[in-house]
C-alpha cells in the first residue's frame, strides 16, 4: 500500500492551520465537511480499481453548488488540483488522485431536486445514486435508462463522467442519451450551464462534450436526466450453450434478424459458475456459454420478438428457459450485475478489461483471450454486453503471489492489442482513467490526442482538474511523470 | 498492529463497493470511513501497514452498527460481522473500552434480580422527574411488570435482560399465542438471565464467552428455545460457532426465532377476525441479515391484520443496534430519520418489529410500534384494535 507510506512520510494529520488550503477549505465549508486525517485521505485515494496513483489531499464534503465553487477556487488559488469523487465505484483509477491533490466528494450532494414527469426530465445532483433515482420514479411508471453493474452504489455525476452504459444500453442507448444538461463548475470557478431542456438547444453541444469527461472538464453540480417509460411487458431468456461459437453466433443472427432486444448479455461457463456459487439462480454449471436475453415493449410484441429468439437460439441448439416472473427474472439479474465481484469467491484479485470489438469477431477474440491466459497461466471469466460487443474479460488473480501483478498486466496489455488489431475501441463505458491512458495512442493518432488536450484547456486553461488522466505525455497538459513521482507508476 | 483478522477474509473484499448503499453510516454520512469498504480499507492499513490507530481509524471501527446488512449485499461473501468483532475485541483488548456508561450498564445486564430492581427504581424516579433525559431510556418504563407462569414444558421461551425489564408483555403476547397453538411455555427468567449479545458488539468477547457457555448450561434438555428479540436470537445461534463445543452448536441448533418457529406451524394457530389496522412491517437487521428469517414475521401476521405494508428502504437499518443508539446517538438519530422518511411514505396505522431495541428507538421517535406476536395476541383475544 504505497499510498500509506506516502502519506506516512507527508505526517499526515488531522485538519489544521499548518496547511493554508485546508484552513481556508474549513473556513469557507466548515470543518465538518473537510476531513484532512489520514483515515480519509487514505480511503478517497483509490476507487473501486486496482490502481494507485498520488495520494488524496484534503476531502470535501460540499452539499451545494456554492460549497464546490468554493472549494474549486480555494484550490485553485493554493495551485492544488481538483480531484472530484462520487461512490468511488469506477473501474480505471479515473477517481484515484495523481499528485496530491483536493478531492471533492459529492456523496452528500444527494438531492433529487425536481421530477417533472409530464415532460420526463428529472433534476439531480450529482451524488444521487443511479438506483435510488430509478426507485423514486418507479411509482410513475419511469426509471433512469443507463444500469451499469455498480448501479446500486454509481451516483449519477459518475455516470455523467463516464458516459456509462449498461445492459439496457444496446436499445437505448448510453449514459449521453440521457443528459439533457448540466450545471458545471469550471477551474476558474464559474458556474455554466450545458445543454438545456429545449428539443434543440442552440450552438455547438457542449453537453455532449462534457459527458464522459472523466472529471477533466469541471464538476457537475446538477444535471437534467431524461427519464424513460418503463416497459408495459419484459420476458427475460436464458439461453445455454454447449460451445462459445454457437453462442457468439446467436448473438450475430438475432442481431441480424432486425430485432433489437431491450438487453443481451454473455456469460462464460467459468463465469456463470462464480455467480451461480453466489446468487443461486439456476445458471446451468455446465453450458460453455449462456445468453441473457432480454426483450420488452407492447405485450404482444414482447411475445412475438421472444419467440423469435427462441426460435434463432433452438436453430443454433440452446437450451432456453424463460424466467416465469419477475422474481426470477431479478435472481437471473443479479447474477448478471454481480459477476465482478463474485469473482473474488475465487481469487482475491481481479483486473477486468473493457474493450469492445465488432460482434462478427467476438468467437475469434475470445479464442484469442484464452490462449493468451494461458500462456501466463492465468485464469479468465468472460461476461459481457455480446450485443454490443463490448468485452469484460476479467482476469482472477491473488496479488501476493511472486510476480502476478505484473504477468496479469502483460496479459492486459495482449488483450487490447487483439481487440486493437481486429478494429476494436478501448473502453466500451468504464472510462479511460489511468488505466488506459497509456493504450490511447494504440487508438488515437498524435493529431487526435492534441486535439482532445486542445478541447480540455478549452475547458480547464489551468490544467487543475484531474490532471494526468485519459491523456497520455506528451499530449496531456500535466506532467505525468512528476504527478506520479512519489509512486513509480499506477501499480503501486 | 496485528487485529488479529483472519487474513482470507480480509483479503476476500475487492472494493467493489457494492456493500455502501446498504451502510447505514454511510447513507447518512456519505463518508468512505463509515462504509464497509472503508473500515476494511483501514483494518488492512492496520494490520498489514502498521498504520497508526488514529483517533479517526478508531472512530471508523467504533461507528459502525453491526448490522450485518453489508453482508447478504457483498458479492464476494466477505463476512464482515467478524471482521468487526474482531478488530472491536482486539482494540477492547488495547484498552480501546467501550464507554463508561455503556460498560456501567452492561455489568447489570447478567444480574437479572437487580436489574428488574433497578429498572423498576429508575420507573418510579422517571415519575418524580429524577431521571434526566438523554440517557436513551425509553419514556415511562413500566412500575408493575407481568408474572409469566409457565404452563408446561414443550418450549422454553427466552426472556433475557433489558426485554424482560421493560418490555414483558411481549414475552406474555408470546406465552399466550403459543398457548393457543396447544403449545406448553416454561419463561426461563432468572434461570439464563442475559445472552451477551450487548457485549459481543461492545468488543467485550470473554465477557460474551462466558455468558454464552452460562447460557447454554442452563438449558439440560432437548426442547426448542424461542426468543421473540431477533438480536439475542441471533447471538444466541452464534453459540455454536462461537464456543466450539458439541454442546454449544446443539443448542443453538435448537434456538429459534418465534416469528420463525411459528411460521413452520402456522396451521396450528386458531382463526381469528383480523385486527382493522394496516401494519408496516420493519425488519430487523439481526433477523433479516443475520437469521435470515424475516419472511416468517409476515407468513405469521398476514392472517390477523387488514394489510401488511412493505417499507421500501431495502431493509435498511433502523439505526438502533443493540447499545448503538446510546453511545452514537447523533448518528443513530440521522439513521432514524431515513427510516422515519420510510414510515411516513408506507402510511400504515402502526409498525411491526420483531426486536426490542428497534422498538424502543422507533418509539423514541413518535411511531407507535407493537411486536409482531403482540398483534397475533391481540386478534386471538377478540379485544380488537
Amino acid at each position: 500500500m504505497a499510498v500509506l507510506e506516502k502519506l506516512r512520510k507527508r505526517g499526515a494529520g488531522p485538519a489544521g492551520t499548518r496547511d493554508r488550503c485546508v484552513a481556508d477549505l474549513v473556513a469557507a465549508l466548515g470543518a465538518e465537511r473537510v476531513h484532512n486525517d489520514g483515515a480519509a485521505r487514505l480511503l478517497a485515494s483509490t476507487d473501486a480499481s486496482i490502481f494507485e496513483g498520488g495520494v488524496a489531499g484534503p476531502v470535501c464534503f460540499p452539499d451545494s453548488t456554492a460549497q464546490v465553487q468554493a472549494c474549486v477556487r480555494i484550490a485553485s488559488a493554493h495551485h492544488r488540483p481538483v480531484v472530484a469523487r462520487g461512490a468511488g465505484s469506477g473501474l480505471t483509477g479515473a477517481a484515484a488522485p495523481l499528485g496530491e491533490p483536493v478531492v471533492v466528494a459529492t456523496t452528500r450532494m444527494n438531492r433529487i431536486l425536481e421530477v417533472d414527469g409530464a415532460n420526463r426530465v428529472a433534476w439531480v445532483q450529482p451524488g444521487v445514486i443511479n438506483l435510488d433515482l430509478s426507485n423514486h420514479l418507479s411509482p410513475m411508471g419511469l426509471h433512469f435508462a443507463p444500469d451499469p453493474s455498480s448501479q446500486p452504489v454509481c451516483t449519477i455525476g459518475g455516470n455523467v463522467a463516464n458516459n456509462s452504459g449498461g445492459p439496457h444500453c444496446l436499445a437505448l442507448g448510453v449514459t449521453s442519451a440521457h443528459v439533457l444538461a448540466i450545471e458545471v463548475v469550471l477551474s476558474d470557478g464559474r458556474v455554466v450551464m450545458l445543454g438545456g431542456l429545449d428539443a434543440e438547444p442552440s450552438g455547438y453541444d457542449l453537453r455532449g462534450a462534457f459527458v464522459g469527461g472523466e472529471g477533466m472538464l469541471g464538476i457537475a453540480t446538477r444535471v437534467a436526466v431524461r427519464l424513460t417509460p418503463n416497459p408495459a411487458a419484459v420476458r427475460t431468456l436464458l439461453l445455454s450453450f454447449s460451445d462459445v461459437e454457437s453462442a457468439a453466433a446467436t448473438v450475430g443472427a438475432i442481431i441480424a434478424a432486425g430485432l433489437v432486444p431491450a438487453a443481451l448479455e454473455m456469460m462464460d461457463q467459468q463465469c456463470v459458475e462464480a455467480v451461480e456459487d453466489f446468487c443461486h439462480a439456476g445458471y446451468p454449471r455446465d453450458a460453455a456459454a449462456v445468453l441473457l436475453v432480454e426483450v420488452d415493449g407492447m405485450p404482444g410484441g414482447v411475445e412475438a420478438q421472444a419467440a423469435k429468439v427462441e426460435e434463432i437460439g433452438r436453430g443454433h441448439g440452446a437450451g432456453i428457459r424463460v424466467a416465469a416472473d419477475e422474481q426470477e427474472r431479478q435472481l437471473l439479474w443479479k447474477g448478471r450485475k454481480s459477476a465482478f465481484g463474485a469473482i473474488a469467491r475465487i481469487k482475491p484479485d481481479y483486473y477486468l478489461h473493457d474493450t469492445v470489438v465488432p460482434r462478427g469477431r467476438l468467437v475469434e477474440v475470445l479464442q484469442r483471450i484464452y490462449e493468451i491466459v494461458d500462456r501466463h497461466g492465468l485464469l479468465v471469466l468472460n461476461v459481457f454486453h455480446a450485443g454490443d460487443g463490448n468485452l469484460h474479460p476479467i482476469i482472477a488473480y491473488d496479488s501476493r503471489e511472486e510476480g502476478m501483478s505484473e504477468k496479469v498486466r502483460e496479459a492486459g496489455r495482449e488483450i487490447i492489442s487483439v481487440s486493437m488489431e481486429v478494429g476494436g475501441v478501448l473502453s466500451g463505458e468504464h472510462g479511460i482513467g489511468v488505466e488506459k491512458r497509456d493504450f490511447m495512442p494504440l487508438m488515437f493518432s498524435n493529431t487526435d490526442l492534441d486535439h482532445q488536450a486542445r478541447l480540455k484547456s478549452a475547458f480547464d486553461p489551468v490544467c487543475m482538474m484531474n490532471p494526468g488522466k485519459v491523456l497520455p505525455s506528451p499530449h496531456s497538459c500535466a506532467d505525468i511523470s512528476e504527478l506520479s513521482r512519489a509512486s513509480g507508476d499506477v501499480w503501486g | 498492529m496485528d487485529l488479529g483478522l483472519d487474513r482470507d477474509e480480509l483479503d476476500k473484499c475487492v472494493q467493489c463497493a457494492l456493500c455502501l448503499p446498504h451502510c447505514p453510516t454511510f447513507r447518512v454520512t456519505g463518508e468512505d470511513a463509515r462504509s464497509p469498504r472503508g473500515r476494511i480499507g483501514l483494518m488492512r492499513a492496520v494490520q498489514y501497514h502498521d498504520a497508526p490507530l488514529s483517533d479517526q481509524v478508531v472512530e471508523s471501527f467504533d461507528t459502525c452498527v453491526q448490522c450485518r446488512g453489508c453482508e447478504p449485499a457483498c458479492p464476494s461473501g466477505v463476512r464482515f460481522g467478524r471482521l468487526i468483532e474482531q478488530t472491536r475485541e482486539t482494540l477492547v483488548g488495547a484498552g480501546h473500552r467501550p464507554p463508561a456508561k455503556l460498560r456501567f450498564a452492561l455489568a447489570a445486564l447478567d444480574h437479572h434480580r437487580a436489574l428488574l430492581a433497578g429498572s423498576t427504581a429508575l420507573a418510579v424516579a422517571q415519575r418524580a422527574h429524577l431521571v434526566p433525559s438523554g440517557l436513551g431510556l425509553p419514556e415511562s418504563l413500566p412500575l408493575r411488570r407481568p408474572t409469566l407462569e409457565p404452563s408446561g414444558g414443550d418450549v422454553h421461551l427466552f426472556t433475557g435482560c433489558v426485554m424482560d425489564a421493560w418490555q414483558r408483555d411481549v414475552h406474555l403476547a408470546a406465552k399466550q399465542v403459543l398457548e393457543a397453538m396447544g403449545v406448553g411455555v416454561a419463561p426461563t427468567g432468572a434461570a439464563a438471565p442475559c445472552c451477551g449479545a450487548l457485549h459481543q458488539h461492545a468488543g467485550m468477547a470473554d465477557k460474551f464467552r462466558g455468558m454464552a457457555a452460562a447460557t447454554v448450561a442452563a438449558f439440560d434438555d432437548d426442547q426448542p428455545i424461542l426468543v421473540d428479540s431477533a438480536g439475542c436470537g441471533a447471538a444466541m445461534k452464534e453459540y455454536g460457532n462461537l464456543l466450539g463445543t458439541p454442546a454449544a452448536a446443539a443448542f443453538s441448533a435448537r434456538v429459534f426465532d418465534i416469528d420463525e418457529w411459528i411460521a413452520l406451524r402456522v396451521d396450528d394457530l386458531p382463526h381469528a377476525t383480523p385486527l382493522e389496522i394496516s401494519v408496516a412491517v420493519q425488519d430487523p437487521c439481526h433477523l433479516r441479515h443475520v437469521q435470515k428469517v424475516h419472511e416468517s414475521v409476515r407468513t405469521v401476521l398476514r392472517p390477523f391484520v387488514r394489510e401488511l405494508v412493505e417499507l421500501d428502504d431495502d431493509g435498511l437499518c433502523c439505526g438502533a443496534g443493540g447499545a448503538f443508539s446510546i453511545v452514537q446517538p447523533e448518528l443513530a438519530g440521522l439513521i432514524r430519520d431515513r427510516k422515519t422518511e420510510s414510515i411516513v411514505r408506507a402510511d400504515a396505522d402502526l409498525v411491526a418489529s420483531a426486536n426490542p431495541g428497534c422498538s424502543l428507538h422507533l418509539q423514541q421517535a413518535g411511531h407507535e410500534v407493537a411486536h409482531p406476536i403482540q398483534l397475533v395476541a391481540r386478534a386471538l383475544s377478540g379485544v380488537g384494535t
